[in-house]
Parts: structure tokens; C-alpha cells; sequence
């Protein structure tokens, strides 16, 4: 770390840029080799008589409904995380739900805004920590004592969970952004323009729905951008 | 395709006699590992980029402990309903494909879309092992093409980034933050109409995660603003169970 070339901002985040895609890219290319592997042995070597063909209509009915999304959610996400986090958000998984909330407390407990050196490895070390957290508690919870809490944990609780989680974090979420963001104008943009989607846009497009999300966070930049407060003296991103 | 490494039986319906096959085990733990290595290896790249662009390692330490924390609500969710799957998939599949890389949603959609194509249906009397193993590779090939767009459309959008940054940072200091209001408002507002319970645990979080906020501003207690999420969630969850159960 001593190195004279790293005195500076822009080298030492170019430096942490190319290492996290180094990284990021045989981690990922690593996982997705190995989530494939066991699948591939059940297929062919485990004697159950399975056809190319039920492989591929059964692909093919999976990818007529999320196909889109392997494009699309890529495409959605990478203005928020970053090119670092992108390589841990699509492996670890739990995205909207888990890693992205995850990033904004820290952001948010650090005073950094997203997208500034000090928010983008905010959000990484963030997710490391929200990794940390999940790998340990599905190992321990899932992988050790699932088959036991399985039977000892009421049905209802569980049922409850699955339904409801949903709205007990999105609308904490939503509410922790606002805030951490600090941004009246986008703030009001994004909602009206997520209403008008609902409730208006969808009912008369339902083919639309599948990139609803992508909609509204393309058109919150784009009117966001136009709106824009002019006069407010503008900082540069290097916080 | 018949070399029978490990006995499994086309029309058995004990799926799980295949699905905690310990080459499965093996696998599964094996993208456990990948993930902390990944982990280690941007920690340690992050905290030697951070006090150059002022940011002390308190802070780094400090981010890192409030993403830990974020995600214990947010994780607890994910074990409650991964356990609650595990008579369909059996362990591994289910520490992989709902734990990690996918969402319990978008996986079991996957699943049950793979076996309709078979005429079944998860956990149906025809849901045998040779459904769940072509399920299981439908699912994690869907998954494995995510992960493929990531890996070519990254670098992409990277260099597109820079060079807007360059032409117009004005305009780069505002996407990530318009780009996330708009994600979760959208997220938020489409959990709404799914029923009446849902509007008002909606209302709820947010009611608390305002007043935890505001708790943590006037306390001035730091460790309430990473704590407030998990809080906020178990109220409301909670709120959610005496609803449902009333």
C-alpha cells in the first residue's frame, strides 16, 4: 500500500476496479461451473432416462418466462451497484430483497451517496457483510439443522413468511432510500412514475409488466435528469 | 445417458434418495466456498482501495458491520422459507438454487414451469426423480445464463459508465440515485394491491423504519439506523401473523 503509485484517488480506485474484475469474473465463471455441475450429474449419470428433448421444452418454458430477465436485470441493476458488486450480486443472489437494502444502510450509516467512490465500496463491503450473515445462517439454519427445524417450526409461521415478507421489507426499504438519498425531486419522480406504471400503464399494456421495473428505473433517470435542480451548486462525484 | 453412477429411478417419487446425493453436497458447498472466497478477496481489495479516497478503515469496518446487520431480517426470511422447500428439492438444490444465486420466487416458478412441461407438478404424485432432476438442471441453467449476462454485459456498461462520467458527471452523480428510487418504489408499490394485509404492512414498515430513523436522529444512536431494517421488519411481520391468523 506504500507503493507511490497508489497516492492518489484515481489510481487506487482504477487499481481496485481492475482487481474486482479480475475477481469478480473467475469467482463468478467458478460458481457458475460448479451450479451446473450437479444438475449435469443427475441428468446423465444417475441412470433416470432423460431425453435431450425434456431438457430442452423444459428450458424453453422457463425461458419464455425469464428470459427477459437475464437481460433486463443486469441491465436495471448495474446503475445502482456498480461494476464491482455486479459480480457478487448475481451469484450471491437475493438481490432487491436483501443485497441492495443491505447497501443502502451502509451508504446511509456512512453518510456516502451511491455511485461516489466511498458508495461503491460501501455497497461492496456491505455485501460482504450481508454474505457473511447469509452464508453463515444457511449453513447453520438449512444445511445442519434444516431437516430438524422443518418439523419443529409451525407450517403457519412459514406460510407467513413466504407471503408477507415482501411488503414488511420493501416498504421499510423504500423509506430508508428516501431518506438516505436525500433527494426530493428524484424522490417524487420515481414515485409517481412507479404509480402511473401500476395502475395505469400495465392494466392498458399488460404484455408491459415483465419490464415494468426496468421502465421505471430507466424513466426516474431520464425525468429525474430533465427536472433537475439547476441551481443547486453541484459537487463533484469524488465526495 | 445410462451410466448409472448413483441408483436413481426414473419413476421413484423419494426424491430426496437422489437430491442429498453427496456429489449434490459437493457442489453446493462448492459455491459456498467460491462465495467467500469472492468475499475475502473484495474485502481485502476494497480496504486497500478505501483511505485513499477518504475513507478511514473505521468506515470501511463500519459498512461492512451494517450490511452484516441489514441483512439478518432479510436472511432469517430466506432460511424460513428454504427450509420450507426442502421436501421438494432436497438440501443441496435448495441451498444453491433459493439461498444463493436466485430468489425463492423466481426458482421455484422455474421448477414448477420445468415440471408442468413433464405434466407434473412439484411435489405432485408425478413429481418423480427424473421431474426433479430435469427441474433442477432447468432451473440452474436459467440461473447460469443470469450469471453469463452479468459476465458479458458488465464490462459493457462499465465502459459505457466512464465514459458518461467523463462527458457528463453531472449526470452520473444522479442515475445511481434515480436508478434506485425508482426500483424500490416500483417494488413498493407493486406488493400494494396484492391484498388488504399487504397495503397495511407496507404502511406498517415504513411507519417504523420513519420512526426508528427518526429515533436514531434525535438519540443520535448510530447502531439504530443499522438495526432499524431488521426491527422494522420483524414488527411488521409480526403485525402480518396476528392479521393472517386472526
Amino acid at each position: 500500500m506504500s507503493t507511490p503509485t497508489l497516492t492518489n484517488a484515481d489510481a487506487s480506485m482504477a487499481r481496485f476496479e481492475s482487481q474486482t474484475t479480475r475477481y469478480g469474473s473467475l469467482t463468478m465463471t467458478a460458481g457458475l461451473i460448479l451450479s451446473l455441475l450437479g444438475p449435469i450429474y443427475l441428468v446423465f449419470f444417475s441412470g433416470l432416462q432423460i431425453s435431450p428433448s425434456m431438457l430442452l421444452v423444459a428450458l424453453a418454458a422457463v425461458a419464455a418466462t425469464f428470459g427477459v430477465f437475464w437481460i433486463v436485470e443486469p441491465l436495471t441493476y448495474f446503475p445502482i451497484l456498480g461494476s464491482a458488486a455486479m459480480y457478487q450480486a448475481f451469484m450471491i443472489g437475493n438481490i432487491s430483497n436483501k443485497l441492495l437494502p443491505a447497501a443502502i444502510v451502509a451508504q446511509s450509516a456512512i453518510d456516502a451517496k451511491p455511485g461516489t467512490r466511498r458508495g461503491d465500496l460501501a455497497a461492496v463491503m456491505a455485501i460482504g457483510g450481508a454474505a457473511t450473515v447469509h452464508l453463515t445462517s444457511l449453513l447453520v439454519f438449512v444445511g445442519i439443522f434444516g431437516s430438524w427445524l422443518v418439523s419443529v417450526i409451525p407450517t403457519e409461521m412459514i406460510e407467513v413468511a413466504r407471503v408477507y415478507i415482501l411488503p414488511s421489507l420493501m416498504g421499510a426499504v423504500l423509506v430508508q432510500a428516501i431518506v438516505a438519498m436525500k433527494q426530493v425531486r428524484p424522490t417524487i419522480v420515481a414515485i409517481a412514475l412507479s404509480l402511473i406504471m401500476y395502475f395505469v400503464v400495465i392494466p392498458l399494456l399488460p404484455s408491459l409488466a415483465l419490464f415494468g421495473t426496468a421502465l421505471v428505473v430507466l424513466f426516474s433517470i431520464i425525468v429525474s435528469w430533465i427536472v433537475r435542480d439547476r441551481k443547486a451548486i453541484h459537487t463533484p462525484a469524488a465526495d | 445417458m445410462h451410466f448409472p453412477l448413483s441408483a436413481g429411478d426414473p419413476g421413484s417419487t423419494d426424491i430426496l434418495a437422489i437430491a442429498n446425493n453427496p456429489f449434490l453436497w459437493f457442489c453446493a458447498l462448492g459455491v459456498f466456498a467460491v462465495i467467500f472466497i469472492q468475499t475475502i478477496l473484495y474485502v481485502r481489495a476494497a480496504k486497500a482501495a478505501a483511505p485513499h479516497v477518504d475513507m478511514p478503515l473505521r468506515e470501511v469496518k463500519e459498512a461492512f458491520r451494517a450490511g452484516a446487520v441489514a441483512s439478518i431480517g432479510p436472511s432469517l426470511s430466506v432460511v424460513l422459507v428454504a427450509i420450507a422447500l426442502l421436501a421438494l428439492f432436497g438440501t443441496p438444490a435448495v441451498l444453491v438454487r433459493i439461498g444463493l444465486i436466485g430468489s425463492a420466487s423466481t426458482e421455484t416458478a422455474s421448477a414448477n414451469l420445468a415440471a408442468q412441461s413433464m405434466g407434473a407438478i412439484l411435489g405432485g404424485e408425478n413429481y418423480t426423480q427424473q421431474v426433479f432432476a430435469v427441474a433442477f438442471m432447468a432451473m440452474s441453467l436459467s440461473g447460469a445464463m443470469w450469471m453469463l449476462c452479468t459476465l458479458l454485459l458488465t464490462p459493457v456498461l462499465k465502459r459505457g459508465g466512464k465514459s458518461l462520467a467523463k462527458r457528463n458527471p453531472a449526470a452520473m452523480a444522479l442515475i445511481p440515485t434515480a436508478a434506485l428510487l425508482g426500483a424500490f418504489s416500483m417494488l413498493t408499490i407493486a406488493e400494494i394491491p396484492k391484498s388488504s394485509i399487504h397495503m397495511m404492512l407496507v404502511l406498517i414498515s415504513a411507519a417504523s423504519m420513519a420512526f426508528f430513523l427518526f429515533l436514531a436522529k434525535v438519540l443520535h444512536a448510530k447502531w439504530l439506523k443499522e438495526w432499524a431494517l431488521g426491527f422494522a421488519i420483524l414488527i411488521s411481520i409480526t403485525a402480518g401473523y396476528l392479521m393472517h391468523t386472526a
